[in-house]
């Protein structure tokens, strides 16, 4: 019986394989570059309400304004959105999680928690192609005629600002009021060969749209199995292996060899590596111990300054304080130091190992290097108090 | 968790218990909270304790405007492996306290609490001025918090902290700014300095 079913079960995927090939070949985009809402009420309505989310997000306090940061994401979402950039305000938001929503007003939100995930850039570039493509698809007009269809469509915004009183945030009303117009099945796969056809058009490698997906995959499996729920993105975007496969196949039919290595390019590098411990501090303060481990190792293998990677593997091990995670973080610490580029914060926070230990002379050492490295330290009168303390 | 839903909560259990009139005056002088005994001047108000809020059981919120625009919480005895607030919610991964943190450890464990406490993604902190302060014969100290928040005025905080027979005695002072912050903050300031572990009763 399971023998009779193979030759039915190849010709299913070998089915489905040329339908996909044959949508990626055939899907566009839907608006002209320089779309504006058409007079129908319910578009006029969605973009009206997008348009008062969009002021909060201006107004919010975690908006990055400027900066490196700020300049690497706009360059990556005009070179993907092409004609449509103009069309496009991007927002950074400072937020650890890994999210990126797209608004049918063009608003793009990117969260500081997807580059600090990223592998490469065109990892980055791959899911702001997957945006873009619900953008200029109409996805979510789409969804909301497709609701409305079955109930009042006044009463899903109704439904959604109600969720999104709990939340407190322009990001989480846009959550929720995106949550309420889910994109369905059909809509992720549209978006996901979109998302892969301009991204490659754009000249980044379209390998990274399945690596990214695998790479998810494999840290949510992870996080949850240490009892973390999917947050963010994912809760809205579940990778799973059939999506990832999927991409994988149709960048074989159409793409040549990737060019995607274990190091990650420079621009990403250089931006992780100037604002990397404002990155990593926000990712530590969510006290998630397993997700940040797999993230640091992650960065070491793409070429992140070995200095500031150690750096915060002294900071989680230190914090984590299970049994033998003092010494990691000792170790981590020392590595740090060696590679040239550790904060002086390396110094002081193995000085106070060193202190609970009570290797008195290391631990001054430490301090007094500290205060060498950082004269203006805020904390100079904590660290004087101590060091007068073990002389 | 955050800082709309830990507000909200008491105000709609407070609803809908017909009980609107629960925030009582703190009387001036000394105070006793658990074993942590705090000297307060007039004009603050405890706020009612309602479950659900993430408070824990022996702590007390006291405000002079508003728990969401100055808030003075002074959390006594929290043992070893504990959390400085409490949550239902098993994936919270709520910091615990360590008997054998050093100041730099508890400064990062108020951070990241303060995060959960505003839920996750809604706020970022930075603390500074980590400076020794003696809280009666208690070595501790004291260190300043800013709070950016999303679509929510800032917050200024200042938070004393000591460590005594292996607890955590954490008091701090929160407020909106401008304004709220600077207007109660040498009240509060001088509040948490005063702070001491009660005398133990005498037997017999």
């Amino acid at each position: 019986m399971i023998r009779s079913s193979i030759p039915l079960l190849v010709a299913a995927l070998f089915a489905a394989t040329t339908v996909l090939g044959d949508e990626f070949a055939s899907i566009a985009h839907e608006i002209p570059p320089g779309y504006e809402p058409q007079p129908e009420r319910d578009e006029q309505g969605l973009w009206s309400e997008m348009e008062d989310l969009e002021l909060g997000i201006n107004k919010s306090a975690l908006l990055l304004r400027s900066g490196d940061l700020v300049d690497y994401v706009n360059t990556i979402v005009c070179r993907v959105a092409g004609p449509y950039c103009g069309d496009l305000r991007v927002y950074v938001i400072r937020n650890p999680h890994f999210n990126a929503s797209m608004a049918p007003n063009g608003m793009m939100q990117i969260w500081t928690g997807l580059i600090v995930r990223a592998g490469s850039t065109d990892e980055i570039a791959a899911v702001v192609g997957h945006e873009i493509a619900h953008y200029t698809r109409l996805h979510s007009l789409e969804r909301l005629r497709a609701v409305k269809n079955s109930m009042n469509a006044g009463l899903i915004f109704d439904i959604a600002l109600a969720a999104a009183t709990g939340v407190d945030t322009p990001v989480g009303q846009l959550t929720a009021m995106l949550g309420a117009l889910a994109f369905n099945r059909d809509q992720e796969t549209e978006a996901d060969l979109l998302g892969t056809k301009i991204m490659a058009a754009a000249d980044y490698d379209p390998h990274a749209s399945y690596v990214l997906w695998e790479r998810i995959l494999a840290e949510e499996q992870a996080a949850v199995a240490k009892g973390n729920r999917p947050a963010g993105f994912i809760s809205t975007h579940p990778p799973s292996e059939k999506r990832a496969a999927r991409l994988r196949q149709v960048v074989a039919d159409h793409y040549g060899p990737s060019s995607l290595g274990p190091e990650a390019d420079q621009a990403l590098l250089d931006v992780l590596n100037g604002n990397y411990l404002m990155l990593m501090e926000d990712q530590l303060d969510t006290n998630r111990y397993g997700r940040t481990l797999e993230i640091l190792e992650r960065h070491a293998k793409m070429g992140v300054d070995p200095g500031l990677v150690s750096f915060f593997y002294g900071e989680t091990y230190r914090q984590r304080g299970a049994d033998g995670d003092q010494e990691l973080a000792m170790a981590a610490y020392r590595e740090s130091i060696q590679g040239g580029t550790a904060p002086p914060e390396a110094y002081k926070n193995l000085g106070y190992l060193l202190l609970k230990r009570d290797d008195r002379a290391a631990a001054s050492e430490a301090f007094t290097k500290y205060l060498e490295l950082a004269p203006d330290a805020s904390d100079r009168a904590m660290i004087e108090f101590y060091l007068e303390d073990l002389s | 968790m955050n800082i709309r839903r830990l507000l909200l909560v008491p105000a709609t259990a407070l609803t809908l218990s017909g009980c609107l009139a629960s925030y009582t005056l703190v009387a001036s002088g000394i105070n006793t909270v658990d074993d942590l005994t705090v000297v307060a001047d007039p004009g603050w108000n405890l706020a009612p304790k309602v479950a659900g809020s993430g408070d824990r059981r022996n702590s007390q919120t006291w405000t002079r405007d508003g728990e969401l625009l100055n808030s003075l919480v002074l959390i006594p005895a929290v043992p070893d492996g504990e959390s400085l607030i409490t949550s239902r919610d098993r994936s919270a991964a709520l910091p615990v306290f360590r008997a054998d943190m050093l100041p730099n450890e508890i400064e990062e464990l108020a951070e990241s609490t303060f995060v959960k406490l505003f839920g996750e993604g809604n706020a970022v902190f930075d603390t500074s001025n980590l400076r020794p302060h003696s809280f009666g014969e208690q070595r501790g100290f004291l260190f300043d918090v800013e709070a950016s928040v999303t679509e929510s005025p800032d917050y200024k905080g200042i938070v004393g902290a000591f460590i005594a027979n292996d607890k955590l005695y954490f008091m701090y002072y929160f407020a909106a700014d401008p304004y709220y912050y600077a207007k109660d903050l040498a009240a509060a300031e001088a509040i948490i300095k005063s702070a001491a572990l009660a005398a133990p009763e005498e037997s017999g």
